[in-house]
């Protein structure tokens, strides 16, 4: 498993896509599984980085762990921020995904497009440690 | 790729011309790109996204912004959104919400 530390600020988010990006183009996996992918990550590590941290007056590091398997190439994320299991967010209806822009609420579908664009996703809270885990298939 | 924002006004349309990649860190820039065309008070909005290579759910926000900010009246048009941008629009459902169009007079 490779490991990178960053940052915790919005301006590594291109440096952490890239990262997911290279990992996908050697492990053979799709342009399309590869996009969505490096969304699920950006999305959480926003989310980490922006709710996690600043919003709490913290500072910090995400931990990109890049690992592969014959089944599956997995990305983890580890952070010190508070502590936040994304499975616990409300997802949009089909009815909210309908609305019209004008009644939309501003929020919400980062995490929705986060766990809906990877084939495996987990959390744990460690210590005081968010681990999160994206996994993709290959096959 | 760095992101960039262009808004030309021509006559009564916004266009804003997207490059790049949309992601949180610079999402306030096409937010602020929005705001100076919403004070031309433009009766449709253009974006033009054929070379947008990323778009994150922090630049469908900003298209909330500019539906709520320019009101219900002014449509909002995107030119050349291909692939996984497009993937992303469509399963947010903004697909609906928008003018899709693949070319722009």
């Amino acid at each position: 498993m490779i490991q990178h530390s960053l940052p915790a600020s919005l301006a590594a988010l291109s440096d952490i896509r890239r990262l997911v990006t290279q990992a996908c183009q050697t492990a053979g996996l799709s342009e399309e599984a590869t996009y969505r992918l490096a969304l699920a990550v950006d999305e959480i590590a926003t989310n980490i980085i922006t709710h996690g941290y600043e919003e709490q007056g913290l500072t910090g590091d995400i931990v990109v762990s890049l690992g592969q398997t014959d089944q599956e190439l997995t990305v983890l994320l580890e952070d010190t921020g508070v502590a936040y299991d994304p499975r616990t967010q409300t997802m949009p209806t089909a009815e909210d995904l309908d609305k019209p822009l004008d009644d939309r609420e501003i929020g919400g579908l980062g995490i929705f497009l986060a766990l809906a664009g990877v084939d495996r996703f987990d959390y744990q809270r460690i210590d005081n440690m968010n681990r999160n885990l994206f996994a993709m298939n290959l096959a | 790729m760095a992101f960039s924002a262009n808004l030309e006004m021509t006559g009564s349309e916004a266009r804003i011309t997207l490059e790049g990649e949309l992601d949180a860190a610079v999402a306030d820039q096409f937010r602020q790109t929005v705001e100076r065309a919403a004070q031309e008070k433009p009766q449709k909005l253009v974006l033009f996204m054929d070379k947008l290579q990323f778009m994150a759910s922090a630049g469908l926000r900003v298209l909330v912004f500019a539906k709520q900010r320019m009101g219900r009246d002014v449509a909002i048009y995107v030119i050349g959104a291909t692939g996984p941008v497009l993937n992303t629009m469509q399963m947010s459902g903004f697909h609906q919400a928008v003018y899709l169009r693949e070319s722009y007079p």
